[in-house]
């Protein structure tokens, strides 16, 4: 049944990483599960070859308050049909973490999204130019200490 | 042929640029490095329809917002109402009733039927088949005037509240739905000569972009474009949300993954969504259609995931809430962001000249949904 | 009988406002209103409209929607290679004032900043009978010896 298949899951991933391993959550059916920052690109090639195979998207969330960006993967397996999505944190004053290009090539594109919103760096992708947004100069947009409304203001209804 | 005496130096690459004002290529840009006619590579620059969606949400109560989430993909409006309705009431707690689940799954549906009818005009455009276009925007507007007479908006319809819809159905409301089923399927009979099975379309569509399914899963390709290489996913079957787990939804699937099967694909969806309108319409319960829940309640801190099938494939909705009234983090995840930025540039490599508007519209991407 | 014949072309204007051919640039969101325009459902070619590939051939620059600071210099590069006489339309409330995504950091918030605009049609987006009002506007307007820029 779906609660065997995640709790296969459960110890797989536990009896290898152990420590790294911060919290596991199996609610709702959902697996969610926070990992530290330097095991993170292991855990993940584990979870693909444990068919989670589909990577849906990479997520940057800015806590300002605690002075850390998190970062989220989400993965489904069409085998198993089960989602999962793993969280980790990093610094806010240097953001660097590994890319997954090499377990996904799909990823290459929304961490270089991420890297032009958040300033996140992402070590290995070949390629982080500027995305959306052309010859800007202020702080990466959607942190937190970027005021869209106050930028507007000043910029097109100063007059 | 000149070509084997040529040296090395002599043989020189030309780029074109494809967009972003363009006949065939919606408001994106791509710069196309050709040998010939052969097409060596492509760099896609996206960024043309970028307004910052995830950051004007932050500033606004929750259902300010849902008039908000009907224009990240202008083509599709009904699904991006759907995803970020369902997140809200994941976030609070709240279920809406049975008749306002059927009702938005009915009204999911004939968006969806919108949304195709539209891509068969403007993929007719991109390929010259000029009538294709004119005839299927001219039932488009049959389509409209019926969403106009049950929501109030043609394009953006603002139907959705966290908690069900805003107004009810009548029986005049479901009678007009009825007729309008019938006209569709005769349409489609209209369809099949003038576009599917028309010998042009064949022959610029069949074996032009061949995807095969291991690329398709590596890449991150979802809908359409993954069923017409071999994986039944479909987020209506595997995670069934609001009324889809009352009816049989029929999953099309295709064996090769060209650019025919894409499209063939695309139309197996019309006859899918008909069917479902009909067996909701039939099972439809009587009683309230939405939860009262006021304007400007504050949401409990936490986070909630949802994820729901558009037309172009599957669409997710990520959202953080801090215990105020508006959002703290959503994160929309574009069905259209992997397919015209990871797969296009994949699949048009080898191909020729001729053949990059067909590929790219048989993607179907949205570009305001790429660049949100 | 007489009734029954094409009226004749008698002035630069007449011909003008009978063959107003405009680029086909699918801006935003404004654009989904004038699909019917370019479908069976309204149909503009019956008034001599039609849409063109190339910034050469055309005479109206319609800027349906929202712009963004990207495109904006795309945009004023297509107006400048049109040749004269030509005449701008913008549609909707976003390139009027800013809209809906007044307080988007990557939004112009008045096209008219950047290049002239003749016609204004308000709406989110426009219903296409206004489309179809501010074509006539506009028509009679050049008939009359508007002479665009």
């Amino acid at each position: 049944m779906a609660t065997d298949k995640l709790e296969e899951i459960k110890t797989a991933v536990e009896s290898r990483f152990g420590d790294s391993i911060l919290s596991f959550d199996t609610k709702d059916g959902r697996i969610v599960l926070k990992v530290s920052a330097q095991a993170s690109h292991e855990v993940l090639s584990l979870l693909k070859d444990l068919g989670f195979e589909h990577l849906s998207d990479v997520t940057g969330t800015d806590y300002i308050k605690d002075g850390e960006f998190e970062i989220a993967y989400h993965l489904w397996s069409h085998a198993k049909k089960i989602r999962a999505i793993q969280k980790i944190r990093i610094s806010r004053e240097s953001p660097v973490v590994k890319s997954i290009v090499d377990l996904w090539p799909g990823a290459q594109i929304h961490e270089r999204e991420d890297h032009e919103l958040f300033g996140i760096d992402f070590v290995g992708n070949p390629d982080l130019s500027p995305l959306f947004l052309e010859d800007w100069k202020e702080i990466p947009p959607f942190r937190k200490d970027f005021d869209t409304r106050e930028y507007v203001k000043r910029r097109y209804y100063g007059d | 042929m000149a070509t084997n005496n040529l040296e090395e130096s002599e043989i020189s690459f030309i780029t074109i640029p494809f967009g972003p004002q363009h006949p065939a290529s919606g408001h994106f840009h791509a710069k196309v490095k050709v040998d010939g006619e052969n097409v060596v590579d492509l760099v896609a620059y996206p960024g043309y329809l970028h307004r910052g969606f995830e950051k004007l949400m932050e500033y606004r109560t929750h259902v300010q917002n849902t008039m908000l989430s009907d224009r990240v993909c202008i083509l599709d409006p009904f699904s991006n109402e759907m995803a970020y309705v369902n997140v809200t009431e994941l976030a609070v707690g709240i279920e809406a009733p049975l008749r306002g689940k059927f009702i938005r799954s009915i009204m999911a549906e004939l968006g969806r039927i919108l949304s195709h009818v539209t891509w068969i005009g403007i993929t007719s455009m991109a390929l010259g088949l000029e009538s294709g276009t004119r005839i299927s925007w001219g039932d488009r507007e049959k389509i409209i005037r019926i969403q106009e007479i049950l929501t109030g908006g043609r394009i953006y319809p603002c139907y959705y509240v966290p908690g069900g819809v805003r107004r009810d159905f009548s029986q005049e409301h479901i009678d007009e739905i009825f007729k309008l089923l019938d006209y569709i399927e005769k349409a489609m009979k209209l369809y099949d000569d003038l576009v599917f099975y028309n010998t042009t379309f064949m022959t610029r569509m069949e074996n032009v972009g061949t995807l095969t399914k291991e690329d398709a899963i590596a890449l991150g390709a979802t809908g359409p474009n993954l069923r017409a290489c071999g994986v039944a996913a479909d987020v209506r079957v595997d995670e069934p949300y609001d009324g889809y787990p009352y009816v049989n939804v029929d999953v099309v699937t295709m064996e090769k993954g060209d650019s025919y099967a894409r499209s063939l694909c695309r139309r197996g969806e019309i006859i899918t969504s008909i069917s479902i309108i009909r067996q909701l319409l039939e099972k439809m319960p009587a009683g309230d259609f939405k939860v009262k829940w006021a304007m400007t309640k504050k949401v409990p801190a936490g986070e909630a995931y949802f994820c729901c099938e558009a037309a172009r494939g599957e669409l997710c909705f990520h959202m953080v809430s801090d215990g105020s009234d508006k959002p703290y983090r959503v994160k929309i995840r574009g069905p259209s962001f992997s397919h015209a930025l990871a797969i296009f540039p994949f699949l048009v490599r080898g191909s020729q000249l001729a053949d990059v508007p067909a590929i790219y519209w048989s993607l179907d991407s949205c570009p305001a949904d790429m660049d949100r | 009988m007489s009734k029954l014949l094409p009226r004749p072309i008698r002035s630069k204007g007449d011909a003008a406002a009978n063959s107003l051919w405009v680029i086909n640039y699918f801006t935003a969101c404004g654009f989904m209103e004038l699909l019917p325009w370019v479908g069976s459902g309204y149909d503009m070619e019956r008034f001599g409209i039609l849409a063109v590939a190339t910034p050469r051939h055309a005479d109206v620059l319609i800027v349906a929607g929202y712009v963004t600071e990207k495109a904006v210099s795309r945009i004023k590069r297509i107006y400048d290679q049109m040749a004269s006489p030509k005449y701008v339309m913008a549609l909707g409330s976003c390139p009027m004032t800013g809209g809906m995504y007044w307080d988007s950091y990557s939004t112009v918030k008045r096209i008219d900043k950047y290049i002239p605009v003749d016609l204004w049609v308000l709406g989110c987006p426009p219903k296409p009978e206004n489309i179809g009002h501010g074509i006539v506007m506009a028509m009679n307007a050049i008939k009359g010896g508007f002479g665009g820029h």
